[in-house]
């Protein structure tokens, strides 16, 4: 269990209160190396997993040669198909059912490279590394589709579940006095946390302790519990702290239930993490997308019709769908509408999320489109944006709860400069610099899953906050520690935030942008509750120092209660919990409706995502809205692309802490630059590899690849959206970046790259 | 291949005997025989910077080290900047204040080799302070944040 407390506060007294620039509290732990991650954890008699990997993309094993890896100095314990624990298949985190067959975490039948096929455990990590190197596996090879680029891969199949249609969408295009039509690519993406992925696995009897980084402990949590056939209060979780995770951290892996088996069949614990090149394979980042696009307008420029054809990889034996028609649905105002997505199977992992998984591919291909048309009829981009306004969402035909888009244009426009840009291609230049200017806007969904929070008043006037939430590097710990000093009115430094086990209360998935909503929403709800169970004691209790003044109500304030009756005189919260002899005031509070209050629905609120709502469901379509003003700057000899200077106006509702809401976008711009400019898995068309699974060849950006950032914020309190009035953060800002990017990179060189990234040879 | 060797290395000032494998690296020494677990493993090759220490003053990357190549100098990870309970490292500082990080996870090898930038003298410039922290990466995406940090951090040290 980890405590945070703010004892290192900086700036001055309203920082604490929500909405204040506070340093984060869990700040001083990271600064200094004291910040435990979960796998910095030495329990007594530990010992070391590594996994053994297919080498080949499709076909099968056929043998495992184990003897020279047994007969190695230190080694416990080689696992393979025939020899590991039986284990159960688990309910999916949809909540779907599972069926009745065993769960192998090794494979027999190979469907991509990098596939586990066996494991070494040994007393040492170099022990367990070089008797892995010993494992002599022999195959039967088959000829693998290494990406749907291949021809063999086909069109795949349709996801009808995706399509979205309105109007008469090809009618209206056939008539469209202004028609273009292109097909916008992006790569295989990689989350690239700097924490690699691993776990540290402890049985005692049957009860199972887990040391993992996690997004979602409450979810991984139960994963646990079905496979091995335990009590769901019998597995405990511990993260934390999470190296990063955007996306890749939430669901429960194939190595973690090799690193659980080998920890039950040894009687030991076992620490099992992945290495860096296995991050690439091991589970799945962004899939490759494709998308064909065709515009219909006037020849002023307004839309008239939008026909939108997708696919994304899959893996040979999963359904994983990139939702790429969600912002091409909802950005624009247009009569007529069609999108139609496939999914084409591949010898590939089952790609995961990364950070916008649907909405940053599908903004790329809009934003660039609508980019090409404003070329084509001869009128600024910024302009042709605000032409085709979506007033309301034309999709679900319901009034935005708060859409800023339109203030964000503004502010953007004004703090860029965008009225210097040049209008015409190629046209601006210094030296051997061809300057672009290019903008486009972005948009992420406000989901909503009901939350809980234990909030407790102890006896020294401390504060505490507890769940099994995570932080990993949002700012959780802090927004919440700001949530209870300002709902209970007492100084930021008397609250203590604890998080990531899965001994407190529960807590849904991270992501989708939906944490810090929910659980600013839950602890609010909590922390009402706590106070007005004190001011009823203080009220109410024969040894309350405020018995005599027969108050109906008490002030809090600065941690001093005082009545309206007699402002002149305070007691401290520790006084009254002293004099009035209790030990703690406790709060466990929960927002689930009344109809999802019981036992199983309360359970499955936490382990499986099948209550959260989407973004229209009630009266109001919710989402965070946001503008990209990129300037590039293009070598004109070599083609290299820098980008040399971008402001960002966002809505993403009320700010709970500006300067770590701030932090959140910027690093999503960054990871959109790196997006744009630098980021692709390079498979081998000959036998499926990626081939750049390192950090040396899968390029993200660095330090020197990264400008000035100026972010605005434009949004205004939603409290449709949330409790307290705050939308989606975290996964909104990367949305928008590789297309205002795209459209700079037209700007400044008369060239339109359509397949990321934007690579000097695709531009000399 | 585990034949175990006796080291004596000096990790922030104080002595330490170890018994490890001639092929266990500085990072390894470090998080696994040391409970030093502020330096962190990222790749294990060399490539992103999260295990960057200081070796007789110099930033170097742990796991590119061999634990027995560092006997007899002195080695200072981010748990020796600066004392338990003292006041903190001017970079320290200036990373808390300008949020210089998210996760936390690349930050202690950001700090040391912010560290070392600035003593080598290569904090003049906001460009300069990009180039020669371009060796340790950060995915959540500080590095404006890190830029402004170690410009004021090296204002204090001057």
């Amino acid at each position: 269990m980890t405590i945070v407390d703010t004892k290192m506060k900086h700036g001055d007294a309203s920082d604490g209160l929500l909405g204040g620039r506070l340093a984060r509290i869990d700040g001083p732990a990271k600064i200094t190396g004291a910040a435990d991650y979960a796998m910095e954890h030495s329990p007594e008699g530990m010992v070391y997993a590594v996994i053994i990997d297919s080498t080949i993309a499709s076909g099968r094993v056929v043998a495992i040669d184990t003897s020279a890896a047994e007969a190695y100095p230190g080694v416990l314990l080689v696992l393979t198909p025939d020899n590991a624990l039986t284990i159960k298949t688990a309910t999916d985190w949809t909540g779907a059912p599972p069926p009745e067959v065993p769960y192998e975490p090794f494979a027999r039948e190979i469907t991509f490279a990098g596939q586990h096929i066996a494991a070494v455990i040994a007393e040492t990590f170099e022990q367990a590394t070089a008797a892995a190197a010993l494992i002599k596996v022999t195959y039967e090879e088959t000829v693998p589709i290494s990406s749907f680029d291949d021809p063999r891969s086909g069109e795949g199949f349709p996801i009808d579940m995706m399509t979205k249609e309105w109007g008469d969408a090809d009618a209206a295009l056939a008539i469209a006095p202004v028609r273009i039509e292109q097909e916008y690519k992006t790569p295989r993406e990689y989350n690239v946390p700097i924490e690699p992925h691993g776990l540290i696995a402890h049985w005692e009897g049957d009860m199972l302790t887990l040391w993992e980084p996690s997004q979602w402990i409450d979810g991984m949590s139960r994963t646990y519990a079905e496979w091995f056939s335990i009590p769901f209060e019998n597995v405990r979780m511990l993260s934390p702290y999470i190296g990063g995770g955007f996306g890749s951290k939430a669901l429960p892996t194939r190595y973690g239930a090799v690193a659980a088996i080998a920890a039950k069949m040894l009687d030991r614990p076992v620490k099992l993490a992945i290495t860096r090149p296995q991050t690439f394979t091991a589970f799945g980042g962004r899939p490759a997308t494709r998308q064909t696009i065709a515009l219909g307008a006037t020849r002023e420029g307004k839309l008239l019709s939008i026909v939108h054809r997708s696919a994304n990889e899959t893996s040979m034996s999963d359904v994983a769908i990139e939702p790429l028609g969600s912002v091409t649905s909802i950005m624009y105002a247009v009569p007529n509408f069609s999108s139609r997505q496939n999914i084409v199977p591949v010898n590939t992992v089952k790609p995961g999320a990364l950070r916008a998984p649907g909405e940053n591919p599908s903004a790329f291909g809009i934003e660039c489109a609508i980019d090409e048309l404003a070329y084509e009829v001869g009128i600024d981009p910024l302009d042709i944006r605000l032409l085709n306004y979506a007033e309301e969402d034309p999709h679900a035909k319901k009034p935005w709860s708060t859409r800023r888009l339109r203030e964000a244009y503004a502010a953007g426009a004004e703090a860029f400069g965008w009225a210097k840009r040049s209008p015409s291609v190629r046209s601006m230049r210094e030296g051997k610099q061809l300057i672009g200017y290019g903008v486009a806007a972005g948009t992420y969904p406000v989901r909503r899953t009901p939350g809980e929070a234990m909030v407790r008043i102890l006896s020294n006037g401390t504060i505490e906050v507890a769940s099994s939430g995570i932080d990993m590097g949002q700012g959780t710990y802090t927004i919440l520690a700001q949530t209870a000093a300002e709902a209970i009115g007492v100084p930021v430094e008397t609250v203590v935030v604890k998080l990531g086990d899965s001994s407190l209360p529960r807590a849904p998935v991270a992501g989708g942008s939906q944490l810090a909503n929910l659980m600013t929403g839950a602890v609010h709800v909590a922390a009402l509750a706590a106070r007005d169970e004190l001011i009823g004691l203080a009220i109410n209790d024969q040894n309350s120092p405020f018995r005599d003044l027969q108050a109906n109500t008490l002030t809090i304030e600065g941690g001093q209660m005082s009545s309206p009756r007699d402002a002149g005189s305070s007691v401290a919260i520790a006084e009254v919990m002293r004099r009035t002899g209790r030990e703690r005031i406790e709060a466990l509070r929960n927002t689930l409706p009344e109809n999802l209050r019981n036992k199983d629905d309360h359970f499955r609120n936490f382990t499986t995502i099948s209550t959260m709502l989407s973004p229209t469901e009630g009266d109001y379509s919710m989402h965070s809205w946001c503008v990209h003003f990129v300037e590039v700057r293009v070598d004109v000899d070599f083609g290299t692309v820098r980008v040399s200077r971008m402001v960002s106006a966002l809505d993403s509702g009320r700010l709970y802490n500006p300067k770590l809401a701030e932090s959140q976008w910027k690093g999503g711009i960054i990871m959109g630059i790196g997006q744009a400019l630098l980021e692709e898995g390079l498979v081998d068309q000959r036998n499926g590899h990626v081939m750049n699974n390192n950090l040396g060849d899968y390029l993200v950006p660095t330090n020197a690849d990264i400008p000035n950032l100026e972010v605005i914020s434009v949004g205004i309190p939603d409290t449709n959206a949330s409790i307290l009035g705050g939308k989606a953060v975290g996964e909104l800002a990367i949305v928008g970046v590789a297309p205002a990017i795209a459209n700079a990179v037209y700007h400044a060189t008369g060239i339109r790259v359509r397949d990321l990234p934007i690579t000097l040879e695709k531009l000399i | 291949m585990s034949n175990q060797t006796t080291i004596n290395l000096e990790i922030n000032g104080q002595a330490h005997t170890l018994a490890v494998e001639p092929r266990v690296t500085l990072l390894d020494a470090l998080r696994d025989h040391l409970e030093l677990t502020g330096t962190k493993k990222g790749c294990d090759q060399g490539q992103c910077g999260a295990c960057t220490v200081h070796v007789d003053g110099e930033r170097v990357l742990s796991c590119l080290t061999l634990a027995v190549q560092v006997e007899g100098r002195a080695v200072t990870t981010i748990e020796g900047l600066s004392d338990p309970g003292a006041e903190l490292h001017p970079v320290q500082s200036a990373f808390l204040e300008h949020d210089a990080f998210q996760c936390g996870y690349c930050t202690p090898g950001q700090i040391m080799s912010a560290v070392s930038c600035i003593r080598e003298g290569h904090a003049g410039s906001d460009d300069e302070i990009r180039e020669y922290m371009s060796g340790n990466l950060c995915r959540c995406g500080a590095y404006p944040h890190i830029v402004e940090a170690v410009r004021e951090a090296a204002k204090v040290m001057s």
